[in-house]
C-alpha cells in the first residue's frame, strides 16, 4: 500500500508551513533518510527526510513553491515497486491558497507574531515593499481615538458629584430604602460607611412617620450640605436597645404588610359632653377621670365585637381572628415608643378601664412594665391629638390587622339642619392591612365606630 | 567523531543464545516503536515534544536485562526506550503520547513524563538532573526497608555538568547506596557538544572523584553494556554501593522530532554513526556466530512489527481523558481528613495539658510519629548526634539510630532531591533544612518534582514528605537567615504549606503532616521556638485548611500568620481599652487556605486587615484580599488593608531590623486606621 507523504509538524505549535520545493522528482526511488522536499516554517526552512522506502508519486496538481499548506496535507505518496499511487487530487479545502508572504525581516516577523498580526494584511513601505516595524505599528494603531482628556474629565466630574459608599453600606441603604446619595459619609475620605446608613435609617424612624419621601426630605438638610458655610457636623446619637427594637419592628411592618389608611372626621360633641359630666361628678381628686382615649378604647372594643375581622392577625397560611379584644395604647416615653396592652378591654367598665390605662401609662413612662403587659395586643390606638395633629398614617403594629390613629378634637362650625352650629369634631385615621380586609369592610367598621362616638351614652351605661 | 572504547569482555555466546535473541527483540521493539512514533508525530497524532531513543537502544536493554521487576528506573526526557526495556507495554506508551486515558500517565504526562511504578518505571522527566538524586533516594529507601532492590538513573551527558550529578553521586558514595548511575553519553546536550561543555571528556573518570567505581563501555554494544551493568547491579545488591557507568553512544535522529539537525553536526557524522547501529551489529553477530537463522530473525521482526501496529491502533482507538478530570491528582485522595482530626483550637475539656515550648511540642510530635512509623527518617545538617541546630531532633539519634537520623553534607538540592526519590519508593522522609533561605537552592526539586509528582503520575505515586525549617526575621540574623517565602510555596499546586503560630497548633499540624500523603512544607518562625503554651497530653492532629478564630470580635477582622498572630494578640489587648473589638483569625495553613472562615468573619465585621511579616507583593495577603474582595465584596465597609514586612532584604543592625517588621504598635495603629476608614 502506498505510503502518504504529508506536510509534517516540525514544531510544537506548528499548524501550517510554506512549501519550498521538491528535492526529488516524481518517479524517483526514495530510501529512508533521503530528503524529499523543503518546507518553510516560522523558524527556518527545513529539508524533510523520508522515513520509508518507495517510488515518489507526487499528487497531480501538487504543491507549488510558496503554497501555504496545513500540517497533514497529503502532497504525494511512496509507492512500492509495481504499485500505482492512488489517484488523489489535492483536496480543495486543504490547500490554503494565498498570496505569497510579503518580504519582511526576521525581527519584523517575530514582532508580528508577538502582536498577532498577519503579515499578509500589512502594507510594506520599505524597499521593494518590505515590511518595516513602523508598518506594523501603523497597522496596529486604531483609526479613531477618543479624546482621552474629555472622557476623563467627564468621569472625574461624575466622581466628584457622587459621594463614595462602601459596598456594605450600599447594600444596607438599598435594604432600608435610604437615598444614600444624599448622605454625608463619616469615613476618612468622606466615604459613606455602614454606620452612616444605620444612623440615617434611625433618624427616619424617629419621627414614626412612614412616608419615605417625607423622611428623606427631613434628613437632607442635616446630612447634605456640601461646602455650605458654617454647617455643623452631624451629631451621632447612639442607638439604644429600645430604639433598635422599634426600628426593626417598624421596618418589618413597613416591608411585610399592605397598609391602607382611611381618614374621617366625626362629631364628638356628645363624647365631650359625657366626659365633662364624668369630670364634674368626681368629688375625690384622686379618683380617675376617663380620658378621651379611654372612651375611645371602650367604644373601639364594642365596634370590634361587631366587626371581628378587624381584630385579627395574618399568619401566613391563614388569618387568625382573635377571641379576646386586647387594645394596645401607644405611649410616648423618653426612651421611645412603648405600647402597653389593656387586656379584655370589652369586659372592663369605663372606670376600671381608666384606672388600668392610667396605671399602665404611668409605669410605661417609668419603664416599670412587665413584659406580659407589652404583649398580646390585638389592635392598637395611637393618639397624636394633643400635638394638634389631625390626620396621619400610623404604621401597623405587626402582626395586628389594624391601628387607630386619633387626631385632635376641635370645636368647629358645622352645618346641622342648614344651621351653622359649633360642634366638637374629631379626626380618626384607621390603618388596616389590606391583605386581611378590603377597603369597604374596613370603612364599615370605621363607620360603626363613628356612630358609637356620635352617640356614646347607650353604649357606656 | 572518533571515540576510543574499552573492549568489553565477550561472554560465552552459545550459552547466551536465548538471552541475545531476547535482547535483540527488545532493541528492535524500541527502534520500531520510535520510528512509528516519529511518523505519528509528523502526522500530528502526538501533541507535544517527542524525543526518540533511536541509536541508543543497547543501553536501556543492556542495563534493564539485569533488573528485577521490583527494581526501579529513573529516566530522562529521552525515556521511551527505558520505559519499554523496563516492561511498560507499547500500548501504554503509545496511548500516553497520543494523549489518551489509557496511557501510562493517563494523558497527564506525554513523552517526557511517563510513569509506570508497577513496572518499576518511576518516571521520565523534562528536567535534566533530578533523576540522579531520585535514584539515590530510592536507594536510601531500599536500605531503610532492608531489601536488596536496586535503583537505576539513566541520564545524558548533558546532566553530568549539573549540580545534581555531583551531589547525587557524592551522597550515594558516602552512604553506599544501591544505585547504578548510567550516563548515556550521546555527545550532545540537545545541540551543545559534550566535547565543548566538559573540561574532562571522560565521564567515567569522574567516579573516582566521589570514591565510586567508574566504568566506560561501548553503549552501542548491548553485550558490553549488559555485562558491565551486571557487575554494577551485583555490587549494589551486595551492599557495596553505587557505580557510575558511562555508555558512549549517539542518537541518530534529531534531539526532538521536527527539529533541524544539521546546524550543529554534519550529515557525514550522523551517517557514520548509523553504520554502527547497535541492532545491525547484533543481528550480524547472531548470524555470523550461527546463533540464529535468518528466518528466525525475520519472524522476530514480523512479530515486533505486529506489536507496534497493535500499539498504534490501540492508542488511536483509545478515549481521550475526560476534561473534567484535568485537576484531579494534584493532591492524594488518601490525604482526605483523618477521622476525628478536627481538633478545636480550644483545648478539649478534660484533656490533660502541659506547658511546652513550640520546639518541645514539635519534637514530641516527631518522636511519637517516628516511634509509630518505621519508614520515617530525618535528613539535615547537624540533625544526628547534635540534635539539630534548633533542637528539632534532640535525643532522637540515640533512640532511632544513624539511618533514621541522617546528617547530610551541605547540599540542599542533593538531599531534597534524594528525599523525593525516597518518598516515591515507600519511605517518609523529613527534611530538616534549618533555614528556609538555605533550601531555596532546592527550589527546582520542590516545584518541578515534589509538587508535581502525584499529578504527573496520575496519582499512582504519593509524596509523603515533610520539609521543615525556620523562617522569619529575628535577632540580627540578617538577610541569608531571615526569609519567610511561604507565599512562593503556596503558589505551587501540589504542596501543603503550614505556618503554625503556637505550640499547640505546631504539634497538631506536625502530626497531621506526618500522616499526610502529600508533600508538606512546615515553616517555623524562629521567634516562636521558645514560645510556651498548653499542649494536650493526648494524641491529637489538626486538619489542614482549618483556620483558628483566635479571638472573637465585632469591629474588624485581622488575619495574621505565624509570629504576627502573637504580635496581633498584644495589639488587641491595647485596642480593647479604646473600645475596638478585634476578631483575630489564624489560617494556620496557607495551602490549603480556609477562605470560608475569613469571609464569614468579614461578613460580621465589614473590615479586613492582613498582618504578615513576609513580603506584600504577590504574597498570601494579596491572595486573601482577592478572595475576600470576590466572595465578600458586599460585606466590606472599608478597603482591605495589608500590613507586611518591608519589601527589602533583611538588614542586620537592630535599628534597621526593627524598622522592617510589623510589631504590636504598628499593628494596633493599622487597626485604628482601618476602623477610621
Amino acid at each position: 500500500m502506498a505510503i502518504e507523504i504529508t506536510i509534517p509538524r516540525l514544531g510544537w505549535d506548528m499548524t501550517e508551513g510554506v512549501f519550498a520545493g521538491w528535492l526529488k522528482q516524481d518517479g524517483d526511488a526514495v530510501a529512508p533518510g533521503d530528503t524529499l522536499f523543503s518546507l518553510e516554517t516560522d523558524k527556518a526552512t527545513q529539508d524533510v527526510e523520508a522515513m520509508d522506502r518507495g517510488t515518489l508519486r507526487i499528487v497531480p496538481g501538487g504543491p507549488r513553491p510558496g503554497d501555504r499548506l496545513a500540517v497533514g496535507t497529503v502532497i504525494g505518496h511512496l509507492a512500492a515497486v509495481g504499485e500505482t499511487a492512488p489517484v488523489q487530487q489535492a483536496p480543495p479545502g486543504e490547500r490554503i491558497a494565498v498570496a505569497s508572504m510579503p518580504p519582511a525581516g526576521p525581527a519584523v516577523r517575530r514582532l508580528a507574531r508577538e502582536l498577532v498580526i498577519d503579515l499578509r494584511c500589512v502594507t510594506g513601505t520599505g524597499a521593494a515593499g518590505r515590511i518595516t516595524p513602523k508598518d506594523l505599528q501603523q497597522h496596529q494603531r486604531p483609526t479613531v481615538t477618543a479624546s482621552p482628556s474629555a472622557a476623563e474629565a467627564q468621569l472625574e466630574s461624575t466622581r466628584r458629584r457622587q459621594p463614595t459608599i462602601s459596598p456594605r453600606a450600599k447594600r444596607l441603604a438599598v435594604q432600608r430604602g435610604i437615598a444614600w446619595q444624599e448622605l454625608r459619609g463619616s469615613g476618612r475620605t468622606g466615604r459613606i460607611r455602614e454606620r452612616d446608613v444605620r444612623e440615617a435609617a434611625g433618624a427616619r424612624r424617629a419621627g414614626s412617620v412612614s412616608d419615605r419621601s417625607v423622611m428623606i426630605d427631613r434628613i437632607a438638610p442635616v446630612a447634605y450640605a456640601p461646602g455650605s458655610p458654617g454647617s455643623a457636623p452631624a451629631t451621632q446619637v447612639p442607638i439604644t436597645a429600645i430604639r433598635r427594637t422599634i426600628a426593626d419592628r417598624m421596618l418589618h411592618s413597613a416591608q411585610s404588610t399592605a397598609p391602607v389608611t382611611l381618614t374621617t372626621t366625626v362629631d364628638a360633641t356628645e363624647l365631650v359632653r359625657l366626659r365633662k359630666q364624668f369630670k364634674a361628678s368626681v368629688a375625690n381628686e384622686a379618683a380617675v377621670v376617663p380620658s378621651y382615649i379611654d372612651f375611645l378604647v371602650k367604644l373601639l372594643a364594642i365596634a370590634l365585637q361587631r366587626h371581628p375581622l378587624l381584630n385579627s392577625r395574618w399568619e401566613g397560611d391563614h388569618i387568625q381572628v382573635e377571641s379576646g379584644i386586647h387594645i394596645g395604647i401607644a405611649v410616648d416615653t423618653e426612651a421611645g415608643l412603648l405600647v402597653p396592652v389593656v387586656h379584655d378591654a370589652g369586659s372592663l367598665s369605663l372606670r376600671q378601664l381608666a384606672a388600668s390605662s392610667r396605671d399602665l401609662i404611668d409605669r410605661a413612662r417609668q419603664r416599670r412594665l412587665r413584659p406580659d403587659e407589652l404583649q398580646g395586643g390585638t389592635i392598637t390606638v395611637s393618639n397624636l391629638g394633643p400635638f394638634g395633629i389631625d390626620a396621619f398614617t400610623p404604621i401597623l403594629n405587626h402582626p395586628e390587622c389594624a391601628i387607630l390613629g386619633v387626631g385632635r378634637i376641635q370645636r368647629q362650625p358645622v352645618m346641622v339642619q342648614d344651621q351653622v352650629v359649633g360642634r366638637d369634631m374629631l379626626t380618626l385615621n384607621l390603618t388596616f392591612d389590606h391583605r386581611i380586609v378590603d377597603g369597604a369592610p374596613a370603612a364599615r367598621f370605621l363607620q360603626t365606630l363613628c356612630q358609637l362616638i356620635e352617640n356614646p351614652v347607650p353604649q357606656l351605661i | 567523531m572518533e571515540i576510543s572504547l574499552t573492549p568489553a569482555p565477550r561472554p560465552l555466546a552459545a550459552s547466551n543464545r536465548q538471552q541475545l535473541l531476547k535482547l535483540y527483540r527488545q532493541m528492535l521493539l524500541i527502534r520500531q516503536c520510535e520510528e512509528q512514533l516519529a511518523r505519528s508525530h509528523q502526522r500530528g497524532l502526538i501533541h507535544g515534544a517527542c524525543h526518540t531513543y533511536v541509536g541508543q537502544e543497547a543501553i536501556a536493554v543492556g542495563v534493564c536485562a539485569n533488573l528485577r521487576s521490583d527494581d526501579v528506573v529513573f529516566s530522562t526526557h529521552r525515556g521511551h526506550g527505558h520505559a519499554l526495556a523496563k516492561g511498560v507495554p507499547p500500548r501504554e506508551l503509545f496511548a500516553e503520547l497520543f494523549g489518551r486515558q489509557t496511557g501510562c500517565s493517563h494523558g497527564r504526562g506525554g513523552s517526557m513524563h511517563l510513569f509506570a511504578p508497577e513496572a518499576g518505571l518511576m518516571g521520565t522527566t523534562g528536567i535534566v538532573g533530578p533523576c540522579i538524586l531520585q535514584a539515590a533516594g530510592a536507594g536510601y529507601s531500599f536500605r531503610l526497608l532492608k531489601t536488596d532492590r536496586v535503583a537505576v538513573a539513566f541520564f545524558g551527558d548533558g546532566a553530568v555538568n549539573n549540580g545534581a550529578f555531583h551531589e547525587g553521586l557524592n551522597l550515594a558514595a558516602i552512604w553506599k547506596l544501591p544505585v547504578l548511575f548510567v550516563c548515556e553519553n550521546n555527545q550532545y546536550a540537545t545541540e551543545v557538544p559534550f566535547a565543548y561543555a566538559a573540561g574532562n571528556p571522560r565521564v567515567a573518570a569522574r567516579g573516582e572523584a566521589y570514591g565510586l567505581p567508574g566504568v566506560e563501555v561501548d553503549g552501542n554494544d548491548v553485550q558490553a553494556v549488559q555485562s558491565a551493568a551486571a557487575e554494577a547491579v551485583h555490587r549494589a545488591r551486595r551492599g557495596e554501593g553505587a557505580t557510575l557507568l558511562e555508555c558512549k553512544t549517539y542518537r541518530t535522529r534529531p534531539h526532538a522530532e521536527g527539529m533541524g539537525d544539521y546546524t550543529y553536526r554534519s550529515r557525514a557524522e550522523v551517517a557514520d554513526w548509523k553504520t554502527r547501529c547497535p541492532l545491525t551489529s547484533l543481528r550480524q553477530l547472531l548470524l555470523e556466530d550461527q546463533l540464529a537463522e535468518e528466518a528466525e530473525l525475520t519472524a522476530i521482526e514480523a512479530e515486533v512489527q505486529e506489536a507496534v501496529e497493535d500499539a498504534q491502533q490501540f492508542a488511536e482507538k483509545s478515549p481521550l481523558p475526560d476534561a473534567s478530570t484535568a485537576t484531579a491528582h494534584v493532591y492524594s485522595p488518601c490525604s482526605t481528613p483523618v477521622a476525628d482530626a478536627r481538633t478545636p483550637v480550644a483545648y478539649a475539656p478534660g484533656s490533660p495539658a502541659r506547658e511546652l515550648t513550640f520546639m518541645q511540642a514539635t519534637l514530641e510530635g516527631l518522636t511519637e510519629a517516628m516511634a509509630q512509623d518505621p519508614t520515617i527518617f530525618v535528613l539535615g545538617e547537624g540533625i544526628g548526634k547534635r540534635g539539630g541546630n534548633f533542637n528539632t531532633t534532640t535525643g532522637l539519634y540515640d533512640r532511632f539510630g544513624p539511618e533514621r537520623l541522617r546528617d547530610t553534607p551541605i547540599c540542599e538540592r542533593g538531599f531534597v532531591g534524594l528525599s523525593t526519590g525516597a518518598a516515591m519508593t515507600g519511605t517518609r522522609p523529613v527534611v530538616d533544612f534549618m533555614f528556609v533561605d538555605f533550601v531555596l537552592d532546592a527550589m527546582g526539586e520542590f516545584i518541578n518534582q515534589i509538587a508535581k509528582m502525584q499529578y504527573m503520575s496520575s496519582g499512582r505515586l504519593t509524596m509523603p514528605i515533610l520539609l521543615r525549617g525556620c523562617i522569619g526575621i529575628n535577632g540580627s540574623a540578617a538577610t541569608h537567615h531571615s526569609g519567610s517565602y511561604y507565599s512562593l510555596f503556596a503558589h505551587i499546586p501540589g504542596l501543603r504549606v503550614v505556618v503554625p503560630s503556637n505550640p499547640h497548633d505546631a504539634k497538631g499540624l506536625l502530626k497531621r503532616a506526618l500522616r499526610c500523603h502529600d508533600p508538606v512544607v512546615f515553616l517555623e518562625h524562629r521567634a516562636l521556638l521558645g514560645l510556651k503554651g498548653l499542649v494536650p497530653a493526648d494524641d491529637y492532629e489538626i486538619e489542614f485548611g482549618q483556620a483558628a478564630v483566635v479571638r472573637a470580635g465585632t469591629d474588624v477582622t485581622v488575619v495574621a500568620l505565624s509570629i504576627a498572630v502573637q504580635h496581633t494578640l498584644k495589639a488587641c489587648a491595647a485596642l480593647e481599652k479604646d473600645g475596638i473589638s478585634v476578631e483575630l483569625i489564624d489560617p494556620r495553613t496557607i495551602a490549603p487556605l480556609d477562605v470560608a472562615t475569613i469571609v464569614q468573619s468579614v461578613r460580621k465585621t465589614g473590615r479586613l486587615l492582613i498582618v504578615d511579616e513576609s513580603f506584600a507583593p504577590c504574597g498570601i495577603g494579596a491572595e486573601i484580599a482577592a478572595q475576600v474582595a470576590d466572595q465578600g465584596f458586599d460585606d466590606l465597609d472599608a478597603p482591605i488593608r495589608r500590613l507586611n514586612g518591608a519589601h527589602t532584604p533583611t538588614p542586620y543592625s537592630p535599628t534597621l531590623e526593627k524598622a522592617v517588621v510589623p510589631n504590636a504598635e504598628t499593628i494596633a495603629q493599622a487597626i485604628r486606621d482601618l476602623v477610621a476608614e
